[in-house]
């Protein structure tokens, strides 16, 4: 049981991330490849604040939402906006990933950093297992984005502008969305939310610079179960992949844990490659 | 530009392209005799194992238009293959080479196919989950890599027995990477090549060619990764020790950021791009460190500002010199060709009851038609009325809810699109669909991908057969541009022509396939007078050699100057169909796609309203 809380709050994380891409890609049908690394740097700012400085804990959570929010809006205004394409937007994004990969490394070094948990780190018996209070955090803030974002896009004015923009942004501007700003704001959100998760991904996963790759994969392999779009889908698929990959790590051998992660993604693009809730579309000429 | 210059310009232009990088790699194979010293040959080595695989990733990213990141993992897998076979007492480059390319083939093949299931960044992360995985990989079969501590023990490479002295050894780094080269180049500027911008320019365009979009991506994606291979290979041969730290993030990003700046959509721009990367920032050691750093501001920059690389940069200049030195000249007029069109073997488009929904919305309900060959059939109606949806079902873009289509008595529905295209049919699009890049005989000529086929191993070898094909493509598109016109617009960029041009663009390429049945899809939309006329006579002359056209449009006035059977199509269903002398006067037709209500119909239409009030009693 432990192993299976481990492994699901390690799911939580990649729910998370998956979260981001889809905040983005429902606002704008653009992958933001720097997701992940956003996420990183809130978990980088996450151990300044928490360790180095001694801030409260609320200044800090602050700190790395406004700091992360900032970036992800100078990723859409400089690296997103002008550029045309889906297909170069790729290219930009992961410029940036990259860039913040080599900016947290001359800052932070290449060790793996110990982020503390606001919340304590006594372990709790739950359910006959062993789990953090770092990992029941995630895991019911993971449910919880879920359910509230599901709700505010169907419910509220602002989540069915966004919604009416993912279905054809033309016809949203024309409606009087203003598209751009709702993009930009989107981009935000997403950097915002990725700020302060870095509280509570850092506690289970370190503060390291390597942190923002494997994040980014095993959150897309999150969103190809579920189907793009989806944040249920992103939920279900992030806890898949998190299970997968403990599971593998404790019965095969840690190196074949990435494997394991990468042949469920292979299983799924060849047997349902608009995953579980994604919706397949005819195309149009 | 002054006389001089241009005069001189002139001079360089008379020189066969071919000669520049003939040279360049003459000077770079002189460069160790003229004195150059180790350090910098070694930089020059890595810069030709670089140039490799960013070649590899141009073919997948710039042609075939799909972001991979793998490459690191194939370059590992060849050089694993190449340093274990060496291990093993296999030291041969040749057969090293052979074997590394196939491996990286393979893992190209493997991983390109569930890769390219779904949308743009798929292919990309899954590749790029490859290059996270290879140091999991390399520790599973530590017995034989060595793991993370690296595989030594790596002989010196030998050709047919004889061993390869470091001398020896950097010709023959030059020449695989030049014989790569001379690869990509002939398949860049064959079909193939053409095939590949059409690809990357639209899917649907593709597959209303009879490409098939699904084999092309993969065959770029999978072609890209034998040079990543072959250059796995000669690197471990040069270091002759390998470890999984070679093959990181930090490669993959360097590989696509030298892709960017030196031009994705380009041959010689890897080489260019590789060389600056290696022997400006990645020799520095110091660099290290803000490797990642710099790379990230490359790919920003470059795909924000630099579109297209050095490579569009220099293409750019060379249009603009040859334009002030006069070098822009029109292909002769070529008398005979103009105005004639081969006996077309058109054959009959059979719709019969065919349905479409939408969700709720009923976009055809129980539609039929027939064309056959030697008449010209309009399809016409209101917006909305379904004609471009029904066009989209016989293409094979829909799939059909109930209904047949037939061509030539073979049932097409439910073929993907590109089988549908390769039975025969061809069309138009509302808005014109030019690939970026490519000439008007170009684009044209990609009209014909289907119809004759050159493998792609023919383009490399220019074998007899691709260059009588090649020649076969070059008289059709002489002619198709006769027809309609553009023949002096031959060498001009397509994407460039204004609207009306490249809707008879369409048509050319449309025609060139020598399709069965060729749908017309609003084709006079945005055209002037005298595009109208051409436009009529071409369509006319397709008739009187046997041609099938579908003809759906706006301009009534063309429908009935060109129509032998024209469909009314209204609300999905089809409301009237019979000559033009019939349609003019039905009144339905006259209410439902004129917008005339009966009690508005004036003196000219009061034969209309008379049918009207017959049918009323």
């Amino acid at each position: 049981m432990t192993l299976l809380w481990s492994g699901l709050a390690l799911g939580a994380v990649y729910a998370l991330v998956a979260i981001g891409y889809n905040i983005v890609f429902l606002s704008s049908h653009t992958f933001n490849f720097a997701q992940a690394q956003l996420v990183m740097v809130g978990t980088f700012v996450a151990y300044t604040g928490l360790v180095v400085l001694r801030l409260p804990v609320l200044v800090v959570a602050l700190a790395a939402t406004v700091i992360v929010m900032v970036l992800a809006g100078l990723e859409e205004r400089f690296a997103v906006r002008p550029v045309p394409d889906h297909q170069t937007q790729l290219v930009t994004t992961l410029g940036v990933a990259t860039l913040l990969n080599g900016a947290t490394q001359l800052v932070w070094g290449g060790q793996p950093l110990t982020v503390p948990f606001f919340g304590g780190n006594d372990v709790v018996d739950l359910f006959g297992g062993r789990v953090y209070p770092a990992e029941i955090a995630l895991l019911v803030l993971a449910v919880a984005l879920v359910v509230g974002l599901s709700v505010l896009a169907k419910r509220s004015m602002l989540g069915l502008a966004l919604m009416g923009m993912s279905e054809d942004r033309e016809a949203a501007a024309l409606r009087g969305v203003d598209v751009r700003k709702l993009a930009f704001w989107a981009f935000a959100a997403s950097g915002a939310l990725a700020g302060l998760l870095g509280l509570f991904v850092g506690p289970k996963t370190y503060a390291v610079a390597t942190l923002g790759a494997a994040l980014a994969l095993k959150g897309f392999v999150a969103l190809a179960i579920g189907g793009f779009g989806s944040l249920p889908g992103a939920l279900i698929g992030g806890l898949t992949v998190g299970l997968v990959e403990s599971l593998a790590a404790r019965y095969l051998g840690a190196e074949y844990s990435n494997l394991a992660v990468f042949a469920v993604l292979l299983l799924v693009l060849m047997t349902r490659p608009s995953g579980l809730f994604g919706r397949v579309t005819e195309r149009v000429v | 530009m002054g006389a001089r210059l241009t005069s001189v310009w002139r001079g360089v232009r008379a020189v066969p392209p071919w000669v520049f990088p003939l040279v360049a790699v003459a000077v770079v194979l002189l460069l160790p005799t003229l004195g150059l010293g180790f350090s910098a040959t070694r930089q020059i080595q890595l810069a030709c194992v670089l140039a490799l695989l960013v070649s590899g990733l141009n073919l997948s990213l710039g042609y075939a238009g799909q972001l991979a990141l793998g490459q690191a993992a194939m370059y590992a897998a060849g050089a694993y293959t190449a340093g274990l076979m060496s291990v093993a007492g296999v030291t041969d480059i040749l057969l090293q080479l052979l074997a590394a390319g196939v491996v990286a083939l393979l893992v190209g093949l493997l991983t390109g196919v569930p890769g390219l299931r779904l949308g743009s960044w798929s292919l990309a992360m899954t590749s790029f989950f490859l290059v996270l995985l290879l140091p999991d990989v390399i520790a599973i079969f530590g017995h034989l890599t060595g793991g993370r501590n690296g595989l030594s023990g790596i002989a010196g490479p030998s050709l047919f027995g004889a061993p390869l002295g470091d001398a020896s050894y950097y010709v023959v780094i030059v020449l695989v990477a030049t014989g790569w080269f001379v690869v990509m180049r002939n398949i860049v500027v064959s079909r193939h090549g053409i095939a590949f911008r059409v690809l990357k320019q639209s899917p649907v365009l593709a597959s209303s060619m009879g490409i098939s979009v699904f084999r092309m991506k993969l065959l770029g994606y999978a072609l890209g990764a034998i040079p990543a291979g072959l250059a796995g290979a000669l690197f471990a041969n040069l270091d002759l020790y390998i470890s999984p730290e070679s093959f990181g993030f930090t490669l993959a990003t360097s590989v696509l950021a030298a892709s960017i700046l030196g031009g994705s959509t380009s041959v010689y721009g890897a080489a260019v791009g590789a060389a600056i990367m290696q022997l400006g920032p990645n020799q520095s050691t110091a660099f290290q460190q803000y490797a990642l750093v710099v790379y990230g501001v490359f790919l920003i920059v470059g795909g924000v500002l630099l579109n297209g690389g050095l490579a569009r940069v220099f293409r750019t200049l060379v249009a603009r010199w040859d334009r002030a030195a006069g070098l822009v000249g029109t292909p002769p007029p070529d008398p005979d060709a103009a105005g004639r069109v081969q006996q077309m073997h058109g054959a009959t488009l059979e719709v019969t009851g065919v349905e479409k929904a939408f969700g709720g919305n009923r976009a055809l309900r129980g539609v039929s038609l027939r064309a056959e060959p030697g008449r010209v059939t309009a399809l016409i109606g209101p917006n909305g009325s379904g004609k471009t949806t029904l066009l989209n079902m016989i293409c094979g873009f829909y799939r059909t809810d109930a209904g047949r289509i037939t061509l030539g008595g073979r049932e097409v529905q439910g073929l993907a699109a590109d089988r549908v295209a390769r039975a025969g049919v061809a069309r138009t699009f509302q808005t014109p669909n030019i690939p970026e890049g490519i000439t008007v005989a170009e684009a044209v000529a990609a009209g014909r991908y289907t119809s004759e086929r050159a493998s792609m191993l023919s383009a490399v070898l220019r074998s007899p057969r691709f260059r009588r094909v090649r020649a076969a493509d070059a008289d059709r598109v002489r002619r198709a541009l006769a027809l309609v016109g553009m023949a002096e617009l031959a060498l001009t960029e397509a994407a460039s022509l204004p609207l009306g041009m490249r809707r008879l663009l369409e048509v050319a390429r449309a025609l060139v396939g020598e399709p069965r049945v060729l749908l017309l899809d609003e084709v006079a939309s945005g055209l002037d007078e005298g595009e109208v006329e051409r436009l009529a006579a071409t369509v006319r002359r397709i008739r009187a050699a046997g041609g099938t056209v579908v003809l759906v449009e706006h301009n009534f006035d063309l429908v009935l100057s060109l129509a032998d059977e024209i469909v009314v199509l209204a609300q999905g269903e089809v409301i009237a169909h019979g000559s033009p002398e019939v349609i003019e006067h039905d009144p339905r037709v006259l209410a439902e796609y004129l917008g005339v209500r009966p009690e508005d119909l004036g003196d000219r239409l009061a034969e209309g309203a008379s049918v009207l009030s017959q049918e009323g009693r």
